[in-house]
């Protein structure tokens, strides 16, 4: 059976059975796109702006392109002269009551209204009387994470249609009509579900801001780059929007295979572990005299390290569930190697009180987020390893391997507890050594996610301070057991003992 | 690579004396001007001033209003437009308590620092503002004694400059 067929400005283009006229130029990628305010591809249509307007050849008049369905055959002009006069006439009322305050407003630069005002819009107003000016709404808290400012808002109602379909929670409303038309919450909860982050996202003006990114960057200096959340075992795509090397903020990406178009907002806040300025990025090394383990150099921290599993009897390797697949099989396979004693592996994980294995990981809501906070409990258990059980005990050596979300064990693991990746300075007093290692933000790897899906991601920044890869360490340990370990055994002999 | 260029010297070119007394009668010429007519070529500098261009770019300031808030609005243009990317801004929400302006001056500048030893004073800054907060005055005697002194921040941007100074 073949495809129906749909023209767009003069080139015909195959659609699925049930697409709008939005859906169907969404798949066609069509040249200049059909403009938008109301529609959403996450959100259920309410064709309320009336922006997207086209002309269907042989209806009487313009049509909403997101509300009504693609036929086979039908011929449609997106840009002639007719569509672009109904576009402008849009533009002009929205701009109306809208204030002129670019320079303040947070979404400059991102702003659906920006961008078409310049395409299609009258860039002067005709508008001679006073604009309409919300005082109290102007910079009103709908919770401690959103801000409104109800002057910017142009009514798309994206919002509202979000708490209703996506979160179920309804707690934003329209109240009033027209002009008068304002944006309130159902009670004086405020907005309490965990998803706001998005509301922020979806607005195509500023009038809901997110709060965290709240006047702290302007959007044009962000590079947004692929990568994946690591918050939960859900692992959200995401974009780390990042300027000079520092993440600034996360935003959804969509894949309809994991997140849609959503994230949770504990995962949009979860860049600050990464950027904690209390983050350990200098090895760390504690001599016999100290309470805390002191700054020093990798030379000093490895020869010590292969010296002190060397004379191990019994190693404890554990590496947490938030570490990339490849960094534990690289750990698992080289580690064996270093040490004389026996080589014990296994798995960590402890967030979301107590959860250890994916038999513990349960759904939290009905969206996204999961009880296993860590991104890859299932990729470790696919290479085999199993969470640290209570009989295991008895080491001489301890080697605490995660990149920033696993808890800390609670018991003492071995007399020489070391601690491997990402720690910050007040969770590093408990142990002899620290190696810093890499976020997820700082490397490429893969993670398994809860349902099974191997997602793969590429650095978004460059290392911070000293801190190295698994395999640069690694390689780093491997060249000097074979160099001169004397020597080596030595100098760690002088200085630390 | 190097060209040499070789010039031809006639016999008054090598017995130097003539060259001597041409390049001497202008010196005399200005002499005689300075001393007796009063036609100076040079000012007596800190006492005595030279007039520049009122398009003149010195100095930077930002403009207040009569409360003496700046009218800066943090709003990244002039840094965005520095092609010397001099001027680094961090911004905040202004208290509340202090905001009688409401949404027209919600946003300010937590930290303004312009590097003065960067600045090549083109001015973009002050053509990109639209607010027309920062400025440059006319004012072009900015020595200073250290460098951490040539950084200009937030409070030293808004002295009060009348006019353009």
């Amino acid at each position: 059976m073949t495809k129906p067929k749909i023209t767009f400005d003069g080139q015909t283009f195959e659609f699925e059975p049930g697409d709008t006229i939005m859906r169907a130029a969404e798949r066609a990628a069509i040249d200049q796109g059909i403009p938008r305010f109301c529609y959403h591809p996450g959100l259920p249509v309410a064709g309320t702006c009336r922006m997207c307007t086209v002309e269907v050849e042989k209806a009487p008049k313009l049509m909403t392109a997101c509300s009504t369905p693609a036929s086979d055959g039908m011929v449609i002009h997106t840009q002639s002269e007719r569509v672009r006069k109904s576009r402008a006439g849009v533009m002009e009322f929205l701009l109306l009551n809208h204030p002129l305050d670019c320079p303040v407003c947070d979404q400059a630069g991102e702003c659906s209204l920006q961008d078409y005002n310049y395409e299609y819009g009258p860039s002067t107003s005709r508008f001679q009387e006073d604009k309409r000016v919300w005082v109290e709404a102007s910079t009103k808290k709908l919770s401690d994470r959103l801000t409104l400012n109800m002057n910017r808002c142009i009514h798309c109602e994206r919002c509202v249609r979000f708490t209703e379909d996506v979160t179920k929670t309804h707690e934003l409303l329209m109240e009033n009509r027209g002009w008068k038309k304002e944006l309130m919450t159902a009670d004086d909860l405020g907005v309490f579900n965990e998803y706001q982050g998005n509301i922020a996202d979806i607005c195509p003006v500023g009038a809901i801001t997110f709060n965290d990114f709240r006047f702290k960057k302007r959007v044009w200096f962000l590079k947004p780059k692929p990568s994946l959340c690591d918050g939960c075992a859900r692992g959200c795509s995401i974009f780390a929007d990042e300027e000079k090397n520092v993440v600034q903020r996360y935003r959804a990406r969509r894949n309809d295979q994991v997140n849609g178009h959503w994230i949770c907002d504990a995962g949009r806040v979860s860049y600050h572990t990464y950027s904690d300025p209390q983050r350990v990025v200098q090895p760390l090394l504690r001599g016999l005299a100290q309470s805390a383990p002191q700054a020093t150099t990798w030379e000093t921290l490895i020869t010590w390290l292969l010296r002190e599993m060397n004379q191990a009897k019994r190693v404890l390797l554990l590496i947490g569930t938030d570490a990339s697949s490849e960094e534990a099989a690289n750990l698992m396979q080289i580690l064996p190697s270093l040490t004389r004693g026996e080589l014990v592996i296994r798995s960590w994980n402890g967030t979301g009180e107590g959860v250890q294995s994916s038999g513990d990981d349960a759904p939290v809501d009905k969206i996204l987020r999961r009880r296993d906070q860590t991104p890859n409990t299932r990729g470790i258990e696919q290479l085999g390893l199993h969470p640290l059980a209570a009989r295991d005990g008895d080491f001489d050596v301890a080697l605490f391997f995660r990149s920033g979300r696993a808890t800390l064990p609670a018991q003492k693991l071995a007399a020489f507890e070391i601690a491997w990746g990402v720690f910050n300075q007040s969770e590093s007093a408990r142990f002899a050594a620290v190696l810093p290692g890499l976020s997820t933000l700082e490397k490429a790897g893969s993670y398994t996610n809860c349902e099974g899906l191997v997602q793969t991601f590429e650095a978004a920044v460059k290392s911070h301070g000293h801190a190295a890869s698994v395999k640069k360490i690694l390689d780093g340990m491997r060249t000097m057991m074979k160099a001169h370990p004397e020597t080596a055994e030595r100098e760690v002999a002088r200085d630390f003992v | 690579m190097t060209i040499i260029v070789s010039r031809k010297e006639t016999f008054w070119d090598k017995i130097y004396l003539p060259a001597l007394a041409i390049g001497l009668k202008v010196t005399i010429k200005q002499f005689y001007r300075t001393l007796f007519r009063g036609e100076s070529t040079t000012i007596q500098y800190p006492e005595q001033k030279r007039i520049y261009s009122q398009r003149f770019r010195g100095e930077h300031f930002i403009s207040v209003d009569a409360n003496k808030t700046e009218n800066c609005t943090s709003c990244y243009l002039c840094q965005t437009v520095c092609p010397a990317e001099c001027i680094t801004i961090i911004a905040e929400e202004r208290p509340a308590e202090e905001n009688p302006y409401g949404v027209r001056k919600e946003k300010r500048p937590a930290r303004f620092d312009i590097d003065a030893l960067r600045c090549c004073f083109c001015g973009f800054c002050e053509e990109a503002c639209p607010k027309d907060a920062i400025k440059l005055s006319r004012n072009y005697e900015m020595a200073k004694l250290t460098r951490e002194d040539t950084i200009y921040d937030l409070d030293h941007l808004k002295r009060e400059v009348k006019g353009r100074g």
